[in-house]
């Protein structure tokens, strides 16, 4: 039973950081009807901007348990290069997907510079800042609170966004702008604001996810690319533009890729890519996703 | 001084036509007073981006102290730096090296997945080519037999089969199972294979409870931590040695493997040591620090006073990629200055190869020589960590040295046979 919980939390606290970058290219999506391609770049900018946040902090005297604090300030703040790449997007809003994607992949591309123009082409690290807040154990499970409390704040930031979307006035404008972008124009609601104020929420969840997970890894340039291929399989599971679909999505090819991992190691990719074929063959639209028309 | 990519740091003037028609092309210079030119490939960026900037540092304190004497032979030495990245890239690099720049000699390569492909093209060119880290086996097996222009590292074994007699000697009989986590490509699986055969060897009847195979540049083990954790094992060896290892080390320490009675071997855990903290690395484990370890008790001069200049000037402490460097370098102007003596004039490429093969020099960690199948000897470190330095980081304690002729196998061997019936002592 104890190795079944360590199993169990080592698959949701993957599944946690999959989330919410998930998340942010199924907002894009599902409002924008852009794949952006960026999400993971979003994602490593964050755990970059994050470790020279917590150096400055601890060097001008902030007490070391407040990195967590500055960690997700630090995304929040990054996330302000939203609206300026989101002015970059308008051109191909309403071009064919093959440009979007190819604008968006030269955005990975870009970044990847940029990463090693400001932080140079080597990993970095937070040190031990991670078990500065000690471990939750019951019984024999054994498990970092620091890792315990991202996945509280993924949970938090999903009912939050579901809460947004859902109950207020605004994200119901969101909503009737995804479904049907010209309707909502000529009933009032200014498009232009909104696409640049999801763009940009959608960029801080892949900087406040990066900026998250680093004291638990490493800052890397590889992080764009190796994060992103997991977030599509948890959008092809959950489906394209569902809320509910990357919290579902993400459960899934994070508890499938920590069975892997524990049953047969050597399986841990091809298990995850089963279950996108699987639901490709027999839901195309994805769990959550609507079926194209 | 930095080294920049395409920018001669050492030069006394410009390298004229004489000088780069020497070297590679076996034509005795004319004018002998003109710099050598020195090509070194080496990674600058990812997951072994930190491993290059260690082994450039390496050839620069060489070339600095080779300059500072005269040079070699009488010549000074000029670096022309270019950056590893994957074979096809490097050995394009090698080609403009060779070709463009007319270089003498190209040092470098740490990823054997690159120096595998560029020694058949070395030697197609007839490229005087001498690697810092990598070696030209396809798995353990050698492909290049009787390399000419070709001159390579010591087997990617050797750390493993060191610490697992390190394991077996201090170890027999305390332990039962076993588990692995080592990289997903050729080095991290023929280590914990070679791991295993010394355990077979040595009568060692423990059983294999798990095996895990992260890909290098994984960022999140929490998983792989996990199911080492459920199974149990009373030993874990592990070959992981570039970023990915502190994370383990920092995962496995909170999820509380190593809160029980499980043993751990890292059989590179020196490419990394700095980042390995006390506060999640425990005393008591098995570390590798291959062919240099910056805090032996009874170095070398050389050794400590190359320490001292890399903490004074990088505030850093050095891994055993500043030894390989330094000794790609040493090995060459050794055989330079054999050779020149030999013959009393300038020798051609030619001259310089067969000077150095047998050739013994004093690398930074210790004595070391080019064997004539142009494989290099070294001699290797490891110990048990200890917290008790003045360090944020374990250092050894009990280090074992092991010179590099009971670690790898002889010329023409196979690894595996060699293992089985060589007589090695624990």
């Amino acid at each position: 039973m104890t190795s079944f919980f360590d199993v169990l939390l080592g698959g949701v606290f993957h599944a946690s950081v999959l989330f919410l970058v998930a998340a942010g290219l199924q907002l894009v999506f599902g409002v924008q009807r852009i794949v952006n391609l960026a999400c993971g770049s979003f994602y490593a900018l964050g755990a970059f901007f994050g470790i020279t946040a917590v150096n400055w902090s601890i060097g001008h005297g902030a007490p070391q348990w407040a990195f967590l604090p500055v960690l997700v300030l630090a995304g929040i703040v990054l996330a302000a290069i939203g609206p300026f790449i989101e002015l970059l997007l308008r051109s191909v809003y309403k071009r064919d997907e093959a440009f979007q994607l190819l604008l968006t992949f030269a955005l990975v591309l870009m970044f990847q510079d940029v990463l090693r123009f400001f932080w140079g082409a080597n990993p970095q690290q937070l040190g031990n800042l991670s078990m500065s807040y000690g471990k939750v154990a019951i019984g024999a499970v054994s498990f970092p609170t620091y890792n315990v409390l991202v996945m509280a704040a993924s949970l938090a930031i999903a009912v939050g966004l579901g809460v947004f979307l859902s109950r207020t006035r605004y994200g119901r404008i969101l909503r009737a702008t995804a479904e049907n972008r010209e309707m909502a124009e000529a009933l009032g609601a200014d498009v232009r604001w909104i696409y640049a104020s999801v763009f940009t929420l959608g960029t801080m969840l892949g900087t406040v996810g990066g900026a998250l997970v680093v004291p638990t890894a490493a800052a890397s340039l590889d992080m764009p690319v190796e994060l992103v291929v997991e977030a599509f399989a948890v959008v092809v599971i959950g489906g394209l533009g569902s809320m509910r679909g990357a919290l579902v999505g993400a459960l899934i090819v994070g508890l499938t890729r920590a069975a892997a991992i524990s049953f047969y190691a050597e399986l841990e990719v091809l298990a995850i890519y089963v279950i996108v074929i699987a639901v490709l063959v027999a839901r195309p639209a994805g769990l959550f996703g609507k079926p194209v028309e | 001084m930095t080294i920049q990519r395409r920018k001669i740091l050492q030069g006394l003037g410009s390298a004229g036509a004489a000088v780069a028609a020497q070297g590679l092309l076996g034509v005795p210079a004319f004018a002998q007073s003109k710099p050598l030119r020195i090509g070194i490939i080496a990674p600058k960026a990812g997951v072994v981006g930190t491993i290059g900037e260690c082994g450039l540092r390496g050839t620069q304190f060489a070339v600095d102290r080779i300059n500072a004497g005269g040079g070699i032979a009488g010549r000074k030495v000029e670096l022309v730096v270019e950056e590893e990245t994957n074979p096809k890239d490097s050995i394009e690099r090698l080609r403009k090296l060779v070709l463009q720049d007319k270089v003498d000699c190209v040092q470098g390569i740490v990823s054997s997945g690159v120096s595998l492909a560029m020694g058949a093209v070395a030697e197609e060119m007839k490229a005087l080519l001498i690697f810092w880290d990598g070696t030209t086996q396809d798995g353990v097996r050698e492909t290049m037999q009787n390399p000419r222009y070709v001159f390579r590292s010591t087997d990617n074994e050797c750390e493993a089969v060191m610490a697992s007699l390190l394991a077996i000697k201090h170890w027999k009989g305390k332990f039962a199972t076993y588990a692995g986590i080592n990289p997903d490509y050729s080095y991290g699986r023929n280590n914990f294979a070679a791991f295993e055969a010394l355990l077979k060897k040595f009568g060692v009847e423990a059983k294999k409870v798990a095996e895990q195979w992260p890909k290098v540049g994984t960022l999140d083990l929490t998983s792989h931590v996990a199911a080492l954790k459920a199974a149990k094992p009373d030993l874990i060896f592990s070959s992981l040695l570039f970023a990915d290892l502190p994370i383990f080390m920092k995962t496995a320490h909170g999820a509380g493997l190593m809160d029980g009675k499980t043993r751990f071997a890292f059989p590179g855990a020196g490419f990394q040591h700095t980042l390995l903290k006390k506060e999640f690395t425990p005393e008591g484990m098995i570390f590798g620090h291959n062919t240099l370890y910056f805090a032996l008790d009874n170095a070398s001069p050389l050794q400590r006073y190359f320490v001292q200049d890399y903490e004074a000037k990088y505030k850093d402490y050095p891994h055993w990629e500043a030894d390989r460097a330094y000794f790609a370098m040493h090995i060459y102007r050794a055989g330079v200055e054999r050779a020149q003596k030999a013959k009393n004039a300038w020798p051609g490429q030619e001259d310089v190869i067969n000077a150095m093969e047998g050739l013994k020099v004093e690398s930074l960690g210790g004595p070391a020589e080019m064997r004539k199948d142009h494989i290099a000897e070294q001699t290797f470190y490891q110990g048990i960590t200890t917290h008790k330095n003045r360090y944020d980081f374990p250092t050894l304690t009990d280090v074992t040295r092991m010179y590099s002729d009971q670690l790898q196998k002889p010329t023409g061997m196979d690894f595996w046979k060699w293992i089985e019936t060589a007589n090695i002592k624990l």
